[in-house]
């Protein structure tokens, strides 16, 4: 328990010197505004549900379809996060805790499933396991007719888990590495099993960065559209999309409100598993436990690794080549000509995202690290909902809201810029803040001792510190904005187009060959942030 | 591809397509015909690379569109010159093969472009109508795969007038009544079949037959989620009513039948031989056709149903544009004869000037039975996705 103890004094330094000052009073403002400013938009879901009768929202609320569809939803997040779970931690430690052999290879193969866009995954799936998909063709000669199917349920897990799961992969290495090993030789020096040693010491101290994963896999499979909608399978951002298409904006608005009141229960119960998460975080200095070593389990790890790296890797490349290569006649699409400005065009979204989302994350992260009261994480939580929230609903929204009252900003790229800071400024976020509470706030004492103004005191002393760890959050802005699809549709200036929305509309209309080249692009150009994300653990 | 070339090539095409209307006009068909094959002579320049425009690069190539007559009607070069930028809202999916006209019309044209937007059609009638709420549109054209979305738009008040020169040329059928959105060209609904597995005559010759058919048990495909399929729904509600189509719509599932994301993969299914037959739009089938030439897929249609319902690709020019004059001049020019022979070529949809005919062995529009319906009711699509939903299809 030696890390509580010394991040519980550290913080009663920190917290006694800085308690009052102005500089948290007006941290916690500007937070404050940011964070309003990023809800505000949401305020519409609310504006349009009150325009209903009473009576009618009742029935809309109570209707069969809306149970089934809220059943069919929880079924599918808790599916995908527990599935997450279950892969994204043994495969954390197996590459942070063990002689597992080429551990920094099974690293990036680990990770990497974020940067395929889960709904080019969906279609890899489909393609391979579907019927009269690769699958069955390998296995028809040998007399199997019928392949289990890949639609519904069980599918859109499958999908979703194996292109979100990275992100308790990430949250979860990144407590491992930081906690402080010596706590479980001493464990073991008690007669403690290994296992009795993982359960009692390392659990505790890693279950905070388990759970803040598990929260992202949470909240973006609530939001995902592209995955259920292609597995068919209800859930509630295809019901809103399809209200939406039939112009009922009422009911549409209800679910909306629904799924926001879904995302704000998985905000109460991780925050619940999370409650001593800070700690957590806390750098241990370089006491790192001895490796596990894992004699005759070698051969099973790396087939676990190799297996999910085949399946979240290989398969869909393998796919998106072999659409390449099938494009023959019939499949050159007419009219969809790739022009080298939609590449651009999504590198520059995606760097303006995450230039403003790190800027608007560091008084955020910073409040809630270093704040004094249970206010002070109130402006940090608030981000998370925008992430909940799916691209359709604040599309919608910032359409409506756009034309209305900022006419001028209306399919501008400032408004779609905007609209991707609600979106993913939490990544930054919380990336942020971990590297902030892994800076002895001493420094700052030091620093201030010698007389210099808090806020230099953080530019001269903080900030050097904190930079991979913001590298890291702009880094993960900056590929999950190059994926986003939805809200990229209905905001852009006319004209104006990405790689995915010319993806999109090219596999709409049946030209996979067209789509596979940019889709390769952008899993590559998406590989490189990634590198940027694993790189910070070096500097740690 | 606008560049230096552009005066000579129009004219080198005005000389072509002024060859071509007189032929057409002359009745001399055949002369012109299958412009992009034979011995070259009658429309030159297609392999010198330099821009130049011909019949040929609006009409598309294969086994479908060879030996085919010259088209008749309004030539482009009886059309004032497109000069302007235009903003067009066009509908996805299949829509994108009308960038290709899109971008016929910029090479010949120097001073004319148009700035696009393509999305599902659906997607942007909606943002067309809440765009008009708060005020304006930036769009001038809204160039759309159904005539449901038209009439949605065209309801919510969002349309100018149409020129009556346009209007005067498209049978009343594929246009609406008060001359608010205009047909550019028909999608007709067909079951694409396995020619393996059945043959044309087994397959009934109504859609409420189809559940009662053992032939297709456990063997059929749709896309409900498509917004053709929607549009045929629709037009079953019209015809008759909502309570026989739920019962339809239930009695298919329980014969049991499998969804698809869209039409193309379900007209792709039926030439694998995964289905026996479909529901989809007739010229998935012929892009299939096209694409793999021996593939055992063929077209049926049925009569005086639903099922054998033309629907519309259409125009309509949005309130509030500044571009009014360019607006009427696009849409004379997408319905011109060049134009129309693209669509019948390029995309396989049925023309909607009389004088152009539609690709391969498909019957012509009038030997369809279409159900007598006003396609702008196809908009209420709203009841339509209620009663999917409460039939457990979407």
């Amino acid at each position: 328990m030696g890390t509580k103890d010394r991040y519980e004094r550290l913080r009663e330094q920190a917290t006694t010197s800085e308690r009052d000052s102005s500089p948290h009073t007006l941290l916690a403002v500007v937070s404050l505004a940011i964070s309003l400013l990023l809800l505000a938009p949401l305020v519409w879901v609310f504006l349009r549900a009150g325009e209903i009768e009473f009576g009618r929202a009742v029935e809309l609320l109570t209707s069969d379809t809306t149970v089934s569809v809220t059943l069919n939803t929880l079924a599918l997040v808790t599916g995908v996060t527990v599935a997450s779970i279950l892969i994204g931690v043994p495969l954390a430690i197996l590459t942070a805790q063990t002689d597992l052999p080429f551990k920094r290879f099974w690293t990036i193969t680990s990770a990497l499933p974020l940067v395929v866009p889960s709904y080019i995954g969906a279609f890899a799936f489909v393609s391979a396991f579907g019927p009269r998909g690769v699958l069955a063709d390998l296995l028809s000669p040998l007399g199997i007719e019928q392949i289990p199917t890949i639609y519904g349920l069980h599918g859109a897990i499958l999908v979703l888990t194996l292109f979100t799961y990275p992100y308790v992969f990430l949250t979860t290495r990144a407590s491992l590495l930081s906690f402080d090993g010596t706590v479980v030789e001493a464990a073991r020096t008690l007669n403690h099993t290994r296992w009795e040693a993982f359960r009692r010491v390392t659990l505790p101290q890693i279950a905070p960065g388990i759970a803040a994963g598990a929260l992202l896999v949470a909240l973006y499979t609530l939001s995902d559209f592209g995955t259920p909608a292609i597995m068919q399978y209800d859930v509630f951002t295809r019901m809103i999309y399809n209200e939406f298409g039939a112009r009922r904006l009422d009911y549409a608005s209800v679910l909306s409100m629904l799924l926001l009141v879904m995302a704000l229960g998985i905000l109460a119960v991780e925050s619940r598993l999370s409650a001593g998460r800070d700690g957590a975080y806390v750098s241990s200095g370089s006491r790192r436990p001895g490796l596990i070593r894992l004699g005759y389990w070698k051969a099973p790890a790396l087939l676990f690794c190799g297996a999910i790296a085949s399946l979240c890797l290989v398969l869909p490349v393998g796919i998106l080549l072999q659409w390449l290569l099938r494009s023959g006649t019939g499949y050159s699409g007419g009219g969809f000509t790739f022009d080298a400005a939609y590449a651009w065009n999504s590198v520059g979204l995606a760097a303006a995202a995450a230039a403003i989302c790190v800027v608007a994350a560091l008084p955020i992260a910073y409040l809630s690290a270093r704040g004094s009261s249970g206010f002070s994480s109130l402006p940090e939580r608030a981000t998370y909902v925008g992430y909940a929230v799916p691209g359709v609903v604040l599309g919608l929204a910032l359409v409506y809201l756009g034309l209305r009252y900022v006419p001028f900003l209306y399919q501008s790229v400032i408004l779609l810029v905007f609209a991707y800071v609600i979106r993913f400024l939490p990544q930054a976020v919380g990336t942020t803040e971990s590297s902030i509470l892994q800076v002895d706030p001493s420094y700052i004492e030091a620093a201030r001792s010698l007389g210099y103004h808090p806020l230099s005191a953080f530019r001269k002393v903080v900030l050097p510190l904190v930079a991979p760890g913001i590298a890291a959050g702009a880094a993960l802005v900056f590929l999950t904005t190059m994926k986003e699809l939805p809200a990229t549709l209905m905001l852009r200036p006319t004209g104006f187009e990405t790689f995915v929305t010319y993806i999109w509309l090219v596999q709409g209309a049946g030209y996979y060959g067209q789509a596979a080249v940019p889709a390769l692009v952008l899993v590559g150009l998406s590989g490189l942030s990634m590198l940027v994300i694993l790189r910070r653990e070096d500097t740690s | 591809m606008t560049g230096r070339n552009a005066t000579q090539s129009r004219r080198r095409f005005l000389a072509l397509s002024g060859t071509t209307a007189t032929a057409a006009i002359a009745g001399c068909s055949g002369i012109l015909s299958g412009g992009d094959g034979g011995d070259g002579g009658s429309d030159g320049g297609t392999g010198a690379g330099t821009g130049q425009l011909s019949l040929s690069d609006f009409r598309g190539s294969g086994p479908l569109v060879a030996q085919r007559d010259a088209p008749g009607g309004t030539s482009i070069e009886e059309l004032p010159d497109l000069s302007g930028e235009l903003t067009l809202y066009l509908g996805g999916g299949e829509g994108g093969l009308y960038l290709d006209l899109i971008e016929l019309f910029e090479q010949l044209y120097p001073d004319f472009s148009a700035n696009h937007r393509l999305e599902a059609s659906s997607d942007l009638a909606n943002t067309i109508i809440e765009e008009n709420e708060a005020g304006a549109s930036p769009a001038d054209v809204f160039m759309s795969i159904d005539a449901g979305s038209l009439g949605a738009v065209a309801n919510a008040g969002a349309t100018a007038s149409l020129p009556e020169e346009a209007l005067s040329t498209v049978p009343d059928a594929y246009q609406d009544s008060e001359g608010r959105w205009v047909g550019i060209a028909g999608r007709a609904r067909a079951i694409p079949y396995n020619t393996n597995q059945i043959s044309e005559s087994d397959i009934p010759s109504t859609v409420q037959e189809f559940p009662e058919t053992a032939a297709l048990e456990n063997s059929m495909g749709w896309a409900p989620s498509y917004g053709a399929f929607q549009s045929f729904v629709t037009a079953m509600r019209l015809i008759r009513g909502d309570d026989e189509t739920m019962s339809w719509l239930q009695a298919m599932q329980d014969h049991g039948i499998s969804t698809y994301a869209d039409e193309f993969r379900v007209s792709n299914a039926c030439a694998d031989g995964e289905l026996t037959a479909g529901f989809a739009n007739h010229y998935y089938t012929l892009r299939v056709q096209s694409a793999r030439e021996s593939s055992p897929i063929g077209l049926a249609f049925t009569e005086g149903d639903a099922g054998a319902l033309v629907n519309v690709s259409g125009l309509e020019i949005i309130d509030g544009t500044d571009n009014a004059d360019l607006a009427a001049n696009f849409v004379r020019h997408v319905l011109s004869a060049e134009a129309q022979e693209f669509f019948a070529t390029r995309t396989f949809a049925y023309p909607m000037i009389p004088g152009v005919a539609p690709v391969g062995d498909l019957p012509r529009i009038d030997d369809l039975n279409p159900p007598d319906i006003n396609l702008s009711e196809l908009a209420d699509v709203a009841g339509t996705v209620d009663l999917l939903r409460d039939a457990g299809v979407l």
